[in-house]
């Protein structure tokens, strides 16, 4: 209870801070870059692998149906949905969550929060908004990113086990996905990038003294960052369910 | 008194240069944490262009004192006024202008280790006096890297410098907004000391060019000689002895004598 209500008030001091003061620019595009670019090669190459192995698991029960040309159709609704936004947003939170837990829990134990905070300046503004901001816009597009990946992995997986052209593969891809799955899983990204830079900011500027505190802060942040990636993507589904099927 | 200060070489000029205002008045300040007392009816005074230097043992609550001071931490009773505004009664804007003319140099010196040393330097001119004049910038940071003695160090990255280095840039971060009240605690811990002797003697040639009043807390009985125009002594919570350095050395209470063997 103690911790929701530090979480809630955690929350409306990032929101004032984005509104209030000057938006520090120059830190929200070096995190861009931090949490955007540098998660590029791990979410491309999982992404990527993620396609190949799905195409060639989902293959044989295919086949055994007669609906080996239903493949392409399945891999794109299956990446684009589900498997793209959520596997993108659980690597991040690997990776990006726990990055900042353990960057503002060291900020902490070494004083430097508080230096910053002493000297009039805004630790929230800087340290803060700008990665979670910077959280919430890059997840999405990383997941764009991923989902293409992916669609070429499940392409060249296909290929493996017969041939189909580039064509075919895509035009069965573009027909068989829609507004309704497009829409509801890059919405539920955006929410995936704040939970990931959320968790991360709050498990590390709220970590304890001592250098154990880092570790544990980053840790928490992956455990919190994860299993709220999973609650909201149940929330979405359904929410998805109610207003398009 | 005389002696410290022909001993270390402290100019007269600093107990010269102090003056009868009263730029922190702290009054009956309790502070605890859970059951612990850590403060208890702790009341002090310092005086513009003053160096005061509190000693005590570790986790006797001196950090928490200067903490309080700053509006880190709030206290659960007494008053504490600074520039005669009692802290806890202030909003964030006042808060934060408090804390533009109050510097606070951390025990570990707390450099931003993502930014170089001019990084560090520029972050309070940009963000708290919003200066953003390239020249100004460039102008104030040399300065007060020159007053360091650590002007090559500009471009240098905090993890490549050592420790005394880390202080010196941490007093200059803290110096460059020219505050009128400096916060020390534990200035020379961690280091050599010949290094300690450096940073005592920085305190007090920073205290005479920017004409700043300073609390230093330590447990350098070195720092405290070179720096302190008067002295504290801070145990279990509580103000048990106040003098000059030379004062105290004599003290009757063996507690007290026990920080100068």
């Amino acid at each position: 209870m103690i911790e929701t209500g530090e979480q809630v008030n955690f929350f409306t001091s990032f929101f004032k801070n984005i509104f209030t003061g000057g938006f520090e620019w120059s830190e929200f595009v070096r995190q861009c870059y931090e949490i955007g670019f540098r998660s590029f090669t791990l979410v491309g190459i999982t992404s990527f692998i993620m396609g190949v192995v799905l195409t060639l698991q989902s293959r044989p029960t295919l086949v055994k149906f007669g609906a080996s040309s239903m493949l392409p159709v399945m891999v794109c609704v299956s990446i684009v949905r589900e498997i793209g936004p959520v596997i993108t947003a659980i690597i991040c939170a690997g990776k990006i969550s726990s990055g900042i837990g353990a960057e503002l829990g060291s900020m902490k134990v070494t004083e430097q929060i508080d230096a910053m905070d002493v000297s009039g300046a805004n630790p929230m503004q800087y340290l803060v908004v700008t990665r979670i901001l910077a959280a919430t816009l890059m997840i999405p597009l990383l997941t764009l990113m991923g989902d293409v990946l992916g669609l070429f992995g499940g392409f060249l997986a296909v290929n493996l086990g017969d041939h189909t052209s580039w064509t075919l593969y895509f035009h069965k891809c573009v027909n068989s996905i829609g507004f309704t799955d497009l829409l509801p899983a890059f919405i539920k990204t955006i929410f995936f990038g704040f939970a990931v830079g959320f968790v991360g900011c709050y498990k590390g500027y709220n970590s304890n003294s001592g250098t154990a505190s880092v570790g544990i802060a980053a840790n928490s942040a992956v455990v919190s960052a994860s299993l709220w990636i999973f609650f909201l993507d149940v929330v979405a589904v359904q929410i998805t369910q109610l207003l398009f099927y | 008194m005389e002696h410290a200060k022909k001993d270390t070489g402290k100019s007269k000029k600093t107990a010269d240069n102090i003056k009868d205002e009263i730029v922190i008045d702290m009054r009956n300040l309790r502070k605890s944490f859970g059951t612990k007392d850590v403060l208890k009816d702790v009341s002090l005074k310092l005086k513009r262009g003053e160096n005061l230097v509190i000693l005590g043992r570790s986790g006797q609550g001196k950090s928490v004192a200067i903490k309080c001071i700053v509006g880190m931490l709030i206290q659960d009773a007494g008053t504490l006024k600074v520039f005669g505004d009692e802290v806890a009664d202030m909003d964030t804007t006042e808060l934060k202008e408090l804390r533009t003319k109050v510097g606070f140099l951390f025990q570990s010196g707390a450099l931003y280790d993502s930014m170089s040393v001019r990084e560090n330097l520029e972050f309070p001119l940009t963000r708290v006096l919003k200066i953003h004049d390239e020249s100004e910038l460039e102008s104030r940071v040399k300065e007060v890297l020159e007053a360091v003695g650590l002007s090559d160090a500009i471009d240098k990255m905090p993890a490549d410098l050592s420790g005394g280095m880390r202080k010196r840039v941490g007093l200059a971060r803290t110096l460059i907004v020219k505050p009128e009240i400096m916060l020390y605690d534990e200035p020379t811990t961690g280091l050599d000391p010949i290094t300690s002797r450096e940073i005592s003697e920085l305190i007090l040639q920073m205290q005479e060019k920017y004409k700043t009043s300073s609390i230093i807390i330590t447990h350098d009985m070195e720092c405290a000689e070179i720096t302190a125009d008067r002295l504290i002594v801070l145990n279990e919570g509580e103000f048990v002895a106040e003098g000059s350095y030379n004062e105290l050395e004599k003290s009757d209470s063996e507690f007290v004598r026990s920080f100068f063997k």
